[in-house]
């Protein structure tokens, strides 16, 4: 370790330090529960631990450093209007929302009681109390996930202010989703958040759960930390979005670590629009045969953004199959990144994996790198990658235009439609259009 | 409507087009002939506006206007619709958002009211029916991953929908079975009136037995070397095109 890193890696622990201790105080009614311990190790754990710098090979392509050198407050709530609020959600959605404003539940725009039949939500302080659950948390906590130096999993787990625990009934089909809506509404100094999840399909269950950040001033500068935890069992299926609407000075880091037992499938559906510095990890590990997994991801950068997704998908065993569908565009400034690792094991025959990013990169100072990352142990087995970098088509602008679309039109509806091809594999048509009319806003802002 | 004169084109300094004379009046079906190379896709696309053409010469009146000092989009909103030879395919975007684009982008240009996404859908969805076409296409990505037939269907769809003043079809019959190419002809009769007209640009008379036109010209090392009525067509199928390569080029000799 560099002289710089070791001080930038000593200052951000020093006020981290300050702030977990007068974090610790203000939770005296936890005192002596799980939850207390819980936070203390990932505590101590983070203390040990170094943060990343780009010489580690898993983040190679972003510097945390301007995310880490702040020194942020807790968040803390203030009032919004339930007709403020309601913006943010998807219209004609029915769902459970979850109210997080300034990383502060909000139990005034939320609907908890609305859960539907076969679904549980409980805290992950509550859920530690219970023998069972907290065995599988801790099996959850164990998983190393897809990256290296992830020492934003134990910062989460220090301070995450609202943990939750998602479980299914068994065979339970539920359309309902979850969904928390993350919402900023400071301005004037920075805070971070640390947004936590554990989902349990249990066995042959389906649900779907939604996390989507926004923020009412575009400006703000905060930082998100989040972790997802996911586990999928037998003939389970978890669908799993996260909308990423940041203001365009938030910084963000996601975690989602899925396992998944035999013929379940794991979803996931990711989006980009906001953010200066974002970095999603998502990973998944398969632990038995016909198991699918899907990963949906787009992105839309400009000015000085800077998305980052690295995935990752551990074929151990037989039979099992994973599908990668990653686009983004590109322009001004703004840097994208795709790092797909696939292992397949020695053990893992007869798998099916699939990957693919392909992004437009508009301007001359826009960069994109993409670095699919295929390690296969395994011969009798099918597996493609396909990493794409280019222009918009003038072929299919002149067709367009042909049709009466100006060359603005035509372009801005090529860009949708890219970023379109993604997103109409949600599941949710509130969802779907709410995204694209997102788009068609960002990229007519241009 | 539409008036080519002494029309001369090149692409990559090749010469294409030599001086075409063309005149297509209100409810008139030409169709436009000729072998390989003539230079039938060039006249289609350089009236549609497609930009790797040069004129070097001439001058293409539609309804009043200087066609070729029109950008694309504009030539489109003021009645003109080229039927492509190969349709685009755009993953991610549906066939009725793009339609809802395109109308009302038209609309916007002559400056008429933009419609309603439901008055549209409604539009639409009468026009498919009007096309025996099943409303479920509206909802597939525009082209991809469509047959032959139903791209070509799907440019029908979108000038029944777009209503232009003069419809081009760029050897739209091409690479398509008798069925599908019966469903494009009656697509077209569906939409012929005393005010639209049409300039098929074909390969094959087949399609012809199904359009009947008005006039048959054909085209022939850039110019059109024969017009005639429908039987004309019927003579080029007999005797194929070598005898006016031959006439032609006796006469040039």
């Amino acid at each position: 370790m560099s002289i710089i890193t070791k001080d930038r890696d000593r200052n951000t622990k020093e006020w981290i330090k300050t702030l977990f201790h007068s974090y610790e105080e203000g939770l005296n009614g936890q005192k002596g529960q799980p939850i207390t311990a819980f936070r203390k190790n990932a505590f101590d754990l983070l203390m040990a631990e170094e943060f990343p710098t780009r010489r580690d090979e898993d983040w190679k392509y972003t510097n945390v450093s301007p995310i880490i050198k702040e020194a942020y407050t807790l968040g803390k709530s203030s009032k919004i209007s339930q007709s403020e609020f309601d913006q943010f959600l998807f219209e004609g959605l029915d769902a459970v929302v979850i109210a997080i404003v300034n990383g502060v539940l909000d139990t005034e725009l939320s609907n908890m009681k609305s859960m539907p039949d076969g679904l549980k939500m409980m805290t992950v302080a509550d859920a530690l109390q219970n023998e069972e659950l907290a065995g599988r948390i801790n099996h959850l906590l164990d998983q190393k996930g897809g990256t290296a130096k992830n020492v934003f999993l134990r910062m989460n787990r220090a301070f995450a202010q609202h943990g939750y625990v998602i479980v299914s009934d068994k065979n339970a089909v539920v359309d309902k989703p979850i969904h928390f809506v993350h919402l900023n509404t400071r301005s004037e100094d920075s805070y971070f958040s640390h947004p936590q999840m554990f989902m349990i399909g249990t066995k042959g269950s389906e649900f779907s759960v939604v996390e989507s950040y926004h923020s009412t001033n575009n400006d703000a500068k905060y930082f998100t930390n989040v972790s997802n935890y996911i586990e999928v069992e037998d003939n389970a299926h978890v669908h799993h979005y996260r909308l990423q609407f940041e203001s365009k000075n938030a910084f963000q880091i996601t975690n989602s670590i899925a396992i998944q037992a035999r013929d379940s499938i794991y979803s996931n559906y990711s989006v980009d629009l906001g953010g200066k510095i974002v970095r999603n990890n998502i990973s998944t590990e398969h632990m038995g045969p016909g198991i699918n997994t899907y990963y949906y991801g787009a992105y839309l950068g400009m000015d000085n953004q800077h998305i980052d997704n690295q995935t990752f998908i551990d074929h151990a065993v037989p039979h099992c199959e994973s599908n990668e569908l990653y686009k983004g565009i590109l322009s001004d400034k703004a840097r994208g990144v795709f790092n797909g690792k696939v292992l397949v094991r020695q053990d893992a025959q007869k798998t099916n994996a699939y990957q693919q990013n392909a992004s437009l990169v508009l301007s001359d100072t826009a960069v994109m790198d993409a670095k699919p990352q295929l390690e296969i142990f395994a011969d009798d087995v099918k597996c493609s990658h396909g990493a794409t970098i280019g222009q918009l088509d003038n072929e299919s602008i002149f067709y367009l235009k042909s049709r009466g679309l100006s060359d603005e039109g035509a372009k801005n509806l090529l860009q949708k439609a890219f970023i379109g091809d993604v997103i109409l594999n949600f599941r949710y048509e509130p969802i779907i259009d709410k995204i694209l009319s997102m788009v068609d806003v960002k990229l007519s802002k241009k | 409507m539409l008036k080519i004169q002494d029309l001369k084109v090149s692409i990559e300094g090749k010469n294409i087009l030599n001086g075409i004379n063309l005149e297509v009046k209100p409810g008139e079906i030409h169709a436009i002939m000729g072998p390989n190379g003539s230079g039938k896709s060039t006249l289609a696309n350089v009236l549609a506006g497609r930009d790797e053409y040069e004129v070097i010469d001439g001058s293409v009146d539609f309804t009043g206007e200087d066609l070729l000092d029109m950008d694309v989009d504009e030539r489109s909103h003021a009645g003109l619709f080229l039927a492509f030879q190969y349709p685009v395919e755009i993953p991610g975007v549906t066939n009725a958002t793009f339609l809802k684009s395109a109308i009302n982008a038209g609309r916007e240009a002559r400056g008429e009211e933009t419609l309603k996404p439901v008055e549209i859908l409604k539009l639409i969805k009468a026009k498919a029916a009007m096309l025996g076409i099943d409303p479920s296409f509206l909802k597939r990505s525009l082209n991809e991953g469509f047959s032959g037939g139903e791209k070509k269907r799907n440019e029908m769809l979108q000038m029944a929908v777009l209503e232009p003043k003069l419809g081009i079809l760029d050897e739209t019959d091409s690479g398509l079975d008798i069925d599908a190419l019966k469903v494009v002809a009656e697509s077209v009769n569906a939409l012929r009136s005393e005010e639209r007209s049409f300039v098929v640009v074909t390969h094959y008379q087949r399609l012809l037995d199904y359009i009947v036109p008005d006039f048959v010209h054909v085209l022939y090392n850039g110019r059109i070397v024969k017009s005639g009525d429908k039987t004309l067509a019927l003579e080029l199928e007999e005797k194929g095109y070598d005898w006016i390569k031959e006439e032609v080029d006796a006469a040039t000799a």
